[in-house]
């Protein structure tokens, strides 16, 4: 009876303590070991973001009719940004990419060639590593998705965007009034679109409260694809449109996007060249010290 | 008039008993039908060989590959970690909990083992990623998203499969044969181990079966710790990632098209095979007892 009861004391014990060690370890902080490998993070195939980044820093090599994405093997894949950030704020060496209006001080925004990942940056071009945000519709939309669309672009909306870090791109926006429409607008796709997609939902719905949302975000080739069937209104993608895409597709360019590049906090680099990001993505480089 | 009324009742509610049997069955129907109809027309597509025996996964290249050979091995590995975490572990527990358990204690062990079967596997992958992952990188090295991490995850996911059944099969062996064992000199210990477990084998491989096909099927929480990489056979390592046909089939299945998407659906059918050779078995296990 006695015997029982310490032993059980002892099991608590014994399993509080895996557990405090997987925490405490954690935050332990130790100088970077420069040789220890890089934990590459990427995102699923699913994602606009992977497409696009791969496609800028050449990880997808297309060569006479093929095309091969080059990521290294063992490469961490997730699916979605959440995830990419929680394992690179918990990953000393890793690395990762998220969209730019998604960083946080979880995690470290390297520049690339020099230059920071700022708004700034993307716009004027030093910052290479952007792509442009898509909302696409099918056929004819009625004047609901239109009102809405129309205030995607006004001076209301695109002062959304650049507040989310985002690069508004309507050359003249105007003024947008409260139509006062009711109804309910279906909106699908991309992780990364789906913050700004929000905030824009948001004050939308202050100007017109009959409206609902619903939206679903589960990468870019679905709302694409959400949106060619006809499931949903609005797709939301963070990728240039296929050809076959193209074709059925309205396409409007909701804002610009930089993609940055990130690190653990603890990480002491601070900028990279777009070929040593290329090369770790596709396992050329493995360590650190390569590209200290 | 009171017995054709009574009748009448009977033959009414047999018809609605009969109905909500053949529901059941008429489901386990259609996913077969579904799955089936969509996965072989991909299978035969890609070609049989192509499909299972080929380790290279790569749906967006062009020109595509899509073998799963990487993610059949990487199941198999993750459940046989799972076994190899859980059924000990599991296993003693349930003798402990039916030989040797204080009441007291039972109360308290019981339904925390109860409460383990209730909590929903996302949590179980959050717990994984925040506490699994770094403790295994901190200890053994890698970045943490492993197979080991997994195993880890699904050991203790299947430990309540394994320990009620197994309890409960050890309570279920007759009374007289301890008694038998005591009466010729054997002590607890050797009673227990050597007469009252091995009379409940069938039972506790029941539970091995059932816990095995938990595993295999297991897939949020898998997602969110074994990293996803696709991983050639020759360097499927511990400490590295791995992907397994649930995975594959979450993190691609939203944006797949074409015969990326039914080569996921057929992805589906080898898991479903896998899980129809555990019910098999599972039942020759039960039809030998019954004729023992």
């Amino acid at each position: 009876m006695k015997k029982s009861r310490i032993l059980s004391i002892i099991a608590v014990a014994l399993m509080l303590m895996i557990v405090f060690a997987g925490c405490t370890q954690e935050t332990t902080e130790a100088d970077f070991d420069f040789d220890k490998d890089i934990t590459v993070v990427a995102r699923d195939a699913a994602s606009g973001t992977r497409g696009a980044f791969h496609e800028i820093m050449d990880i997808i090599v297309k060569e006479n009719n093929t095309e091969v994405d080059k990521l290294v093997v063992g490469a961490l894949e997730f699916d979605g940004t959440d995830k990419v950030v929680t394992a690179v704020e918990g990953d000393k060496y890793g690395i990762g990419y998220i969209s730019l209006g998604s960083v946080s001080e979880r995690i470290k925004a390297l520049a690339v060639d020099g230059a920071e990942p700022s708004v700034e940056n993307v716009k004027s071009g030093a910052y290479s590593v952007s792509r442009p945000f898509l909302l696409v519709t099918k056929g004819t939309e009625n004047e609901l998705i239109k009102d809405f669309l129309k205030f995607t672009e006004s001076v209301e909306g695109q002062a959304i965007t650049n507040e989310m870090n985002f690069i508004g791109v309507a050359d003249s926006p105007e003024e947008y009034t409260a139509s006062g429409m009711s109804g309910t607008i279906k909106v699908a796709g991309s992780t990364s679109v789906a913050p700004l997609m929000e905030k824009l939902q948001e004050a939308y719905n202050e100007l017109n409260p009959d409206v609902t949302f619903e939206t679903q975000a589960q990468g870019s080739s679905q709302g694409i694809k959400a949106a060619i069937d006809g499931s949903y209104d609005i797709g939301m993608a963070s990728r240039e449109l296929k050809d076959e895409e193209a074709e059925e597709l309205n396409r409007y360019v909701l804002a610009i996007d930089g993609i940055a590049v990130i690190v653990n906090n603890e990480n002491p680099i601070s900028d990279l060249a777009a070929d040593d990001i290329t090369n770790i993505y596709i396992g050329e480089i493995t360590k650190w010290n390569a590209v200290k | 008039m009171q017995t054709r009324q009574s009748n009448f009742n009977e033959i009414i509610m047999q018809a609605i008993f009969f109905l909500s049997a053949l529901i059941s069955v008429i489901a386990v129907l259609a996913i077969s039908l579904f799955l089936f109809m969509r996965g072989i027309p991909a299978i035969s597509e890609i070609g049989f060989m192509d499909f299972i025996f080929n380790e290279k996964w790569g749906p967006t290249n062009t020109p595509a590959s899509y073998g799963i050979l990487s993610m059949i091995v990487g199941s198999i590995y993750l459940t046989g970690g799972a076994i190899v975490i859980g059924v000990p572990i599991g296993l003693m527990c349930a003798i402990f909990l039916a030989e040797f358990c204080p009441d007291n204690v039972y109360k308290i062990v019981k339904p925390a083992v109860n409460l383990l079967a209730g909590i929903p596997s996302i949590i179980y992958g959050f717990f994984g990623m925040q506490v699994i992952v770094p403790f295994v990188r901190e200890s053994f090295g890698g970045n943490g998203y492993s197979i080991l991490s997994a195993s880890i995850i699904l050991g203790i996911m299947i430990l309540p499969t394994i320990i009620s059944i197994s309890e409960s099969s050890i309570r279920a062996v007759p009374e007289s044969y301890a008694e038998g064992s005591y009466g010729i000199g054997a002590t607890k210990e050797e009673t227990v181990f050597k007469v009252v477990v091995p009379a409940a084998k069938s039972g506790i491989l029941t539970s091995i079966i059932l816990g095995i096909g938990r595993a295999v099927g297991e897939t949020m929480a898998v997602v969110m710790v074994a990293g996803n990489a696709v991983m050639p056979i020759d360097k499927i390592e511990i400490l590295k990632p791995i992907r397994t046909l649930t995975t594959n089939i979450v993190t691609e299945m939203s944006y797949a098209s074409g015969l990326h998407e039914s080569s996921l659906i057929a992805t589906g059918v080898v898991l479903f095979v896998f899980i129809i050779i555990l019910n098999v078995s599972l039942s020759v296990i039960k039809s030998k007892n019954q004729r023992n």
